[in-house]
């Protein structure tokens, strides 16, 4: 372990302790009163601050030494932590968090804004309460320049050059300093000894002594815990008072301390038993140490002070020994922790083989039951028992990688402060089920959906404060996100309190981008839906906060790339509710698995709506090649698997296969033909481009019991081949094949 | 425990004297008085003022009592500490090994 | 004999110094992540002299250090307080709860080594 390593420790400690802040804030923004949320919310910040200060992040100290000296009035309840005193926390824990980021990575964090930040948090432990504007311009600025910075261009360092160190020396000027020196009870209760103090004290230089035993009394009258010992000590050194006293740095509220310079020849008239400090002193010049008759009336002898000397000398010659064994020590104390940190690939590794093993069991299990007439063999039963703990062992491999998505959903509370600042609104996200867990490459990738859709509810979901009294509702919206597991999914729910979505206005923008005809007659769902519409945005004028020409289908399309699905529903002035369910895995699938021109091909389950047995009469000829299928009297393109993917050079007949009916990028449906449906099952997905190349319309492959390769489809990239679009042009397919890299 | 009597009279020290042990070696000492005491501080490796206090009561006690009081075997480390708090105990070691 | 130091700090990053540290300058480690699991590893491995955190969670420093001075066995085991708080105040509190010395961070292993050194023999 070196510094590096601890370095990245600290970091990772830091995402911890930020995400600590920000909850425990959070909870005292609910209301929460409980002392130990306040202690934790303090702990996090004086954490980072520590770790910080060990690596010389001064930035970071200093933002966060003043934070800490806020919270500490909260901690002592001298500041009440209403919602005033907590925007600005709030705030200064996003600061704290880029602080720590631009620490890391380099960059710069927004100094203004930690300025102001710095001011308000001070006004508040001042006793303050925060005016709500702006912070305005300070004088001062405690935040350093960014920390990337810090180091001089030239790469060196000024190294204090000190003329003492290398030309003092014995001819140094010397002080002889006169101690007095009387312990109380409680320095030796406090751990502190006298002796250590002497031993340290004759560390300084010469050293003679008289210990004053006068107030010892006898043994049947002695508390064997008081002290009754003082000393008077004349040291004569080259340091200075400072160093005299600071010996006594731990012990002088525990004692009677007087440290005096005085004239070097009133030193030498005092009584007292010179100390040895130094053994080379005494060996060479035994004579060297002035000998004043002592009031003991016992001269110091030199054997007294050879052994001394001999154990000095063990002492030394042990020490290197001790630092040889210290790595063993390191060891067997770090075994002391509950969990380990393993390095994601080693993880992907396992669950990749646990996925062949799975492979291999169920290969396993078809050849026996193919070679095996004897239905209830010892074989039979042994495979069974093989097959649960196959799946056994692949749950547990999962469940190593699963997550809480807390880490997604705190992220989330940030935006939103801050896009709710920047429109000048208020409002509340309220967080539910956040411990409920995911894979980690599902977390990941849903942050950036979410973040945008969040983005989109504050923005175009909540309306401004006046119009939200205007409509009889709390000027403070809301906004709730929630997650939980439903029938081996994740389902996350985004509920916000607004407008709902103005349906005239949505079927207007989408008659004005060709989306729809203008005569179309579309349910309330479907004109909801409409916003999931590539290209559109519902916004009059495009602003910074949802971004530019980025809309609801780019989360559209990022979910399904994920295996998941998206809804809407709203109602006209109470708001809406988006409706995600993902995957809890990318490493297996749901899938359907079909023959298609001889081969087998396994068609993502989330993809597939309802399958259908075409009837010929429902089918109808559109165009020279196009076909249609009508499903209780709507019509949607057929789209003939086998053709698109070139596995047969003519259209098969409708009739005789099966018609799966998707629903694809935009929420556009189409019917998939495929010759037979074979069976649903779980596969285990294998990176096609990891492996092989990527094909287009295929998103990876997956290898089914009997041995065989079996391509998984890409649905979207179908259908969009199916619009005539080349599978050639298949940069939008990229997203998709992100899916198979999880194989 | 900051002793043990090996035998009638002679009492030797732990290794580690510190706070704690001054009470046991003052209870040790106590239940001695009246004979002559023969103290092996060859094995002490630490010796906190303390421990030395109720040693030298013990020494003063004795005297009064008119009893030995000798420190038989010291330790180096006993000895160095002795002459860094400033306490002399040349005239209570034992003959053999007085200087 | 090598020196034994029981560290108590929540901080996994300071946990992880002071480990480096100490054991560079070749003493034995012990660690603790709060008061209530220093308390508890104070039982049987009798440190030399105990290294602690102010601020941490279920047992702080504080309660920590009455804990150790209250222990008839342990109760003469110097320790040491490892915090950043440097004000006269919180360094009163610490020594009214018992505690020997202090080493103000940010951590510096010169300073710690020192401290140690000057409270053990």
């Amino acid at each position: 372990m070196d510094m590096n390593e601890i370095k990245e420790i600290f970091f990772q400690e830091c995402e911890e302790q930020l995400a600590e802040l920000e909850s425990g804030l959070l909870k005292l923004n609910d209301g929460d009163r409980d002392p130990e949320t306040v202690n934790a919310v303090f702990r996090a910040v004086h954490s980072i601050k520590g770790g910080a200060g060990a690596f010389g992040l001064d930035d970071l100290v200093s933002f966060a030494h003043v934070f800490e000296t806020t919270l500490d009035c909260v901690r002592s309840n001298k500041l009440e932590p209403n919602q005033d005193v907590l925007k600005v926390m709030l705030k200064s824990a996003d600061v704290l968090a880029d602080l720590v980021t631009a620490s890391r990575d380099g960059g710069s964090v927004d100094e203004s804004r930690s300025r102001g930040l710095v001011k308000e948090l001070e006004a508040l432990a001042k006793g303050e309460m925060p005016s709500g504007g702006a912070a305005e311009a300070p004088k001062a600025a405690p935040v350093a320049a960014a920390a990337p910075a810090a180091t001089d261009d030239s790469g060196f360092q000024p190294i204090p050059f000190s003329f003492d160190d290398d030309f003092g020396g014995d001819d140094a000027a010397k002080s002889v300093f006169e101690v007095t020196f009387k312990p109380r009870r409680d320095l030796f209760a406090k751990g502190n000894e006298a002796a250590l103090l002497l031993r340290d004290l004759s560390r300084l230089g010469e050293m003679a002594i008289n210990c004053d035993t006068e107030a010892l009394p006898a043994l049947d009258k002695i508390d064997p815990e008081e002290t009754y010992f003082s000393w008077t000590i004349s040291v004569t050194t080259d340091k200075t008072e400072q160093d005299v006293r600071a010996v006594f740095e731990f012990a002088e509220w525990d004692c009677d301390l007087e440290v005096s310079e005085v004239a070097a020849e009133a030193a030498e008239e005092l009584p007292m038993v010179p100390v040895p400090f130094d053994l080379s002193a005494l060996d060479d010049e035994p004579a060297a140490a002035p000998a004043p008759t002592p009031v003991a009336e016992v001269p110091v002898d030199t054997k007294m002070a050879a052994a001394a000397a001999r154990v000095e000398k063990k002492e030394a010659a042990a020490a290197p020994a001790a630092a040889a064994a210290a790595n063993n020590a390191a060891a067997a104390a770090n075994a002391a922790g509950q969990t380990i940190r393993v390095d994601l690939d080693r993880v992907d590794r396992l669950i990749n083989l646990v996925g062949e093993l799975v492979i291999n069991q169920a290969m396993l299990s078809q050849s026996v039951v193919e070679n095996d007439t004897n239905g209830t063999s010892s074989i039979n039963m042994g495979l069974e028992e093989l097959q649960q703990l196959t799946r056994e062992i692949q749950d547990s491999v999962m469940a190593i990688r699963a997550q809480p998505v807390k880490p997604v959903f705190q992220r989330m509370s940030r935006i939103v402060r801050e896009v709710a600042d920047m429109v000048g609104k208020s409002i509340r996200l309220v967080t539910e089920g956040e411990n409920t867990e995911v894979d980690k490459t599902v977390i990941d990738k849903i942050a950036e959906p979410l973040t945008h859709m969040i983005r989109n509810a504050v923005d175009h979901g909540i309306e401004s404060p006046e119009k939200r009294e205007a409509a009889g509702k709390d000027p403070e919206g809301t906004i709730k996100l929630s997650a939980k597991h439903r029938s081996g999914r994740i389902l996350i729910e985004l509920i916000d309190d607004g407008g709902g979505i103005n349906r005239e206005r949505v079927k207007q923008k989408a008659i004005d981008n060709d989306l729809i005809s203008p005569d179309a007659n579309l349910s309330d769902e479907e004109i909801d839906n409409l916003i999931f519409a590539p290209g559109f945005s519902t916004a009059d004028k495009i602003s910074d906060i949802s971004g530019r020409g980025v809309g609801m289908d780019v989360v559209k399309r990022s979910i399904q790339a994920l295996g998941g699905r998206i809804s809407i529903s709203s109602r006209p002035g109470l708001g809406s509710t988006f409706t995600m369910s993902l995957p809890l895995t990318l490493a297996v699938l749901d899938g359907m698995v079909v023959t298609v021109a001889g081969q087998t091909l396994v068609v993502p389950l989330t993809a597939i709506v309802e399958t259908l047995q075409p009837e010929a009469s429902s089918i109808h000829s559109f165009g020279a090649n196009q076909r249609l299928i009508s499903i209780r009297n709507s019509f949607c393109p057929l789209v003939d698997v086998g053709r698109i993917l070139n596995f047969r050079s003519t259209q098969a007949n409708p009739v005789e296969g099966v018609a799966l009916l998707v629903e694809s990028e935009g929420g556009g449906q189409r019917a998939l033909m495929v010759d037979a449906i074979q069976g649903q099952r779980q596969v285990v997905i294998k990176s096609l481009e990891a492996n092989y190349t990527h094909v287009p319309g295929i998103a990876a492959a997956t290898i089914l019991g009997d041995g065989r390769v079996a391509l998984i489809l890409d649905v979207d990239a179908v259908v969009a081949a199916s619009r005539g679009q080349s599978m050639k042009q298949d940069g939008a397919l990229k997203a998709d094949m992100s899916l198979a890299a999880a194989g | 425990m900051a002793s043990k009597k090996a035998d009638k009279g002679s009492l030797k020290l732990v290794p580690v004297l510190d706070l704690n042990e001054a009470s046991v070696l003052h209870g040790q000492l106590t239940s001695m008085r009246g004979e002559d005491v023969k103290i092996d501080a060859s094995e002490v490796e630490r010796v906190g003022v303390q421990c030395v206090q109720v040693l030298l009561a013990a020494a003063k006690t004795w005297e009064a009592d008119s009893k030995n009081f000798v420190f038989e075997k010291v330790s180096e480390a006993f000895e160095k500490t002795m002459q860094l708090i400033g306490i002399n105990i040349d005239h209570l070691l034992a003959k053999e090994i007085r200087q | 004999m090598k020196k034994k130091v029981l560290t108590v700090d929540d901080s996994r990053t300071i946990r992880n110094m002071l480990l480096v540290t100490l054991n560079n300058a070749g003493f034995e480690t012990i660690q603790a992540e709060d008061g209530v699991e220093g308390l508890e590893v104070l039982e049987g491995c009798n440190p030399d002299v105990i290294v602690t955190d102010i601020n941490m969670p279920r047992l702080d420093g504080f309660g920590f250090i009455e804990g150790v001075r209250r222990n008839e066995k342990y109760r003469a085991i110097p320790i040491l307080v490892l915090t950043t708080e440097s004000d006269a105040e919180k360094k009163n509190r610490a020594r009214q709860a018992g505690a020997t010395g202090w080493i103000v961070k940010p951590f510096d292993p010169a300073k710690l080594i020192d401290a140690i050194e000057r409270v053990t023999a």
